[in-house]
């Protein structure tokens, strides 16, 4: 009876490897974000609860620039980064003479595949070579660059979930092609639209192999300034802003997702 | 009074390799306020003909007047045509009344005014109650008449309808016969009718357009492409058929003289090439022949090879004596009973006058 009953499709010993999987995924992240809230300096011995070390990153002007640096980087990169991507998927999806078309759009997925170094020593090489020196500029078109096939992405994915026809009958019906775009296009792919701007969002708001290579004096973000604190040290303090950092990265992922699966 | 279409020799062809040509050569006129059917089977280049009236395809050769005008290198949203979609198109962002106010709202027309002509044309397809709701609320039958209101609210000089009924089951898809009809009587609007369902084409249109092969075969009234189709794909493609070869025995001026494989004589129109001796097609609808038991003068002997119950009628296939098959439809007895089982020896009555002869 008992031979009878077991499932031949559960294999002794899975379980056990993929809980153990989770643990090492989230037991490091569960743990700084516990000490985040640890009253006292150490990163390792438990002293009680205090929200101190938010108030004390919150207070220091280093971390602020730096937050601030990420966040402007971050919506322009986004915005710029969405609306191209947009344009690109919308030319390749509905421009009948662009032949190829799926060497385009592997093309123009290939940078999610090129290892980041290269590409940053590729900016780097190539903003030295024309001279150009924009401040978070130089940053911002770096990131608008690498964000465009993560924005792409869920875009392309809702496009090709749409009935062309639609746009057919906006036409019949006397819209030109920027009514048809702004009334029937633009809105029925808003959800990729949306999605494809969170994830560029946070893949931008989360860089630092590209940035540390283009940053200049003055320009420096988020990660990078964590990064310099962890070599005198982890402190609390840097506890703190991971932990906002994951948050945030936390939150637009999952609006991304709801987004994205809306119909 | 010039035509609401008329088309010259318009040709469509896809680009590719290798290229299809999709529309040969299409010479038609539609007359203003008729209902006019474009029916063949599926890559006949009747939805391709559509399009290029509606402008969604660029023309390849030929001309294409709408009221006179030439309208063949006008986008469609300069075209005063609007357009059914097969699977309905509705914006499925937008309400049914925003719907059906889209081309009126294109066209320039106050937001109050807009509204107040949809929910018009909302109350004519009886969906008077549903201006709030959302597409996707609304059942196929539903969207279909949305589809419809939304297509003649702009009041189109002309309304192009793509197969508008293939995706509604059988009853629906009858009652929206009627429906579309008394829609055509009521607004005047030249109707332009794509479909592939002979029974649909002959029930609603005042002329049809019979096309195979990226051609038109024949253009008629549907009593004269049920009796006198012009060639065999249109007999075969309008109900059912028995094919038989027959000899031309006399030319005259204005018809010839055919025989028969029945021993009958046939005056019927001339066909081209014909001399005497020459071998033409004639043809005999089934349900012009009747079954019966007597061995009168001139009825043909034959036996039962198979019978197909229809409901209301019976088909019964009969290999006959001097060779050959015929298939005979018959109404069954009252009680319900077939006429004949397989097996039985039976004649088939065969009236000359059934009988015509294709022209090619």
């Amino acid at each position: 009876m008992k031979q009878a009953t077991r499932d031949i499709r559960i294999l002794p010993g899975f379980n056990w490897v993929t809980l153990a999987f989770f643990l090492y995924l989230y037991l490091p992240l569960i743990i700084l974000v516990v000490f985040s809230f640890n009253a006292s300096r150490s990163a390792t011995v438990w002293e009680g609860f205090s929200v101190d070390w938010y108030f004390k990153a919150f207070a220091n002007d280093d971390i602020r620039r730096a937050a601030a640096n990420s966040l402007i980087i971050a919506t322009v990169s986004m915005v710029a980064s969405t609306c191209i991507a947009t344009m690109a998927a919308l030319a390749l999806a509905r421009n009948r003479r662009i032949r190829r078309k799926p060497v385009f759009s592997g093309l123009i997925m290939l940078p999610l595949m090129m290892p980041e170094i290269v590409t940053a020593v590729a900016t780097l090489t190539f903003f030295a070579a024309i001279g150009l020196s924009l401040g978070l500029g130089n940053i911002i078109i770096a990131h608008t660059v690498f964000c465009i096939p993560f924005a792409y992405l869920p875009i392309r994915a809702r496009l090709q979930g749409m009935d062309e026809s639609l746009e057919t009958a906006a036409q019949d019906l006397y819209a030109g092609r920027w009514d048809t775009l702004r009334l029937i296009t633009l809105p029925l792919l808003a959800p990729g639209i949306l999605s494809g701007a969170m994830l560029a969002f946070i893949i931008s708001i989360d860089d630092f192999i590209i940035t540390l290579m283009v940053a200049e004096a003055g320009s420096t973000t988020l990660p990078i300034y964590i990064y310099s604190l962890v070599r005198l040290g982890i402190t609390p303090e840097i506890n703190a802003v991971s932990t906002v950092l994951l948050i945030i990265s936390i939150l637009f992922v999952g609006l991304s997702y709801r987004i994205g699966k809306k119909r | 009074m010039s035509a609401a279409i008329r088309a010259e020799r318009l040709r469509k062809v896809y680009p590719g390799s290798p290229p299809v040509a999709a529309l040969k050569s299409a010479s038609l006129e539609i007359a203003d306020n008729e209902f006019f059917t474009l029916l063949g089977p599926s890559g006949c280049g009747k939805t391709t003909l559509l399009r290029l009236v509606a402008g969604f395809e660029s023309i390849t050769g030929g001309t294409l007047h709408l009221f006179g005008e030439d309208i063949a290198h006008l986008p469609p949203e300069k075209r005063p045509v609007n357009t059914v979609f097969q699977h309905y198109s509705l914006f499925p962002h937008m309400t049914i009344l925003d719907n059906v106010a889209f081309g009126l709202r294109r066209l320039g027309k106050p937001r109050q005014e807009a509204a107040g002509k949809a929910q018009e044309m909302l109350d004519l397809v009886q969906l008077r109650d549903y201006g709030a709701r959302l597409p996707n609320q609304l059942s196929g039958g539903q969207q279909q008449r949305v589809a419809l209101a939304r297509a003649l609210a702009p009041r189109p000089r002309v309304l192009l309808l793509d197969e508008p009924l293939s995706a509604l089951d059988l009853k629906l898809r009858q009652s929206m016969r009627l429906e579309l009809k008394r829609l055509q009587r009521e607004t005047g609007i030249t109707f332009v009718f794509v479909t592939h369902d002979q029974d649909e084409a002959l029930a609603m249109s005042d002329r049809i357009a019979v096309m195979s092969a990226g051609e038109i075969q024949q253009i008629a009234t549907p009593g004269e492409i049920y009796e006198y189709p012009a060639n065999r794909f249109v007999a075969e493609f309008i109900g059912d058929a028995n094919f038989y070869q027959a000899r031309v025995e006399q030319v005259r001026d204005n018809g010839a003289t055919y025989l028969t494989p029945f021993g009958t004589r046939l005056a019927g129109p001339l066909v081209e090439g014909a001399e005497p001796g020459r071998s033409v097609t004639v043809f005999v609808r089934p349900e012009k022949v009747t079954l019966t038991a007597a061995a009168t003068e001139g009825n043909l002997p034959g036996r039962v090879r198979d019978v197909i119950y229809l409901g209301d009628t019976t088909d019964y296939r009969i290999t006959l004596e001097q060779g050959g098959d015929i298939t005979v439809r018959a109404e069954n007895h009252k009680d319900g009973r077939p006429l004949a089982n397989p097996g039985d020896d039976v004649f088939v009555e065969l009236d000359p006058s059934a009988l015509r002869v294709l022209k090619e």
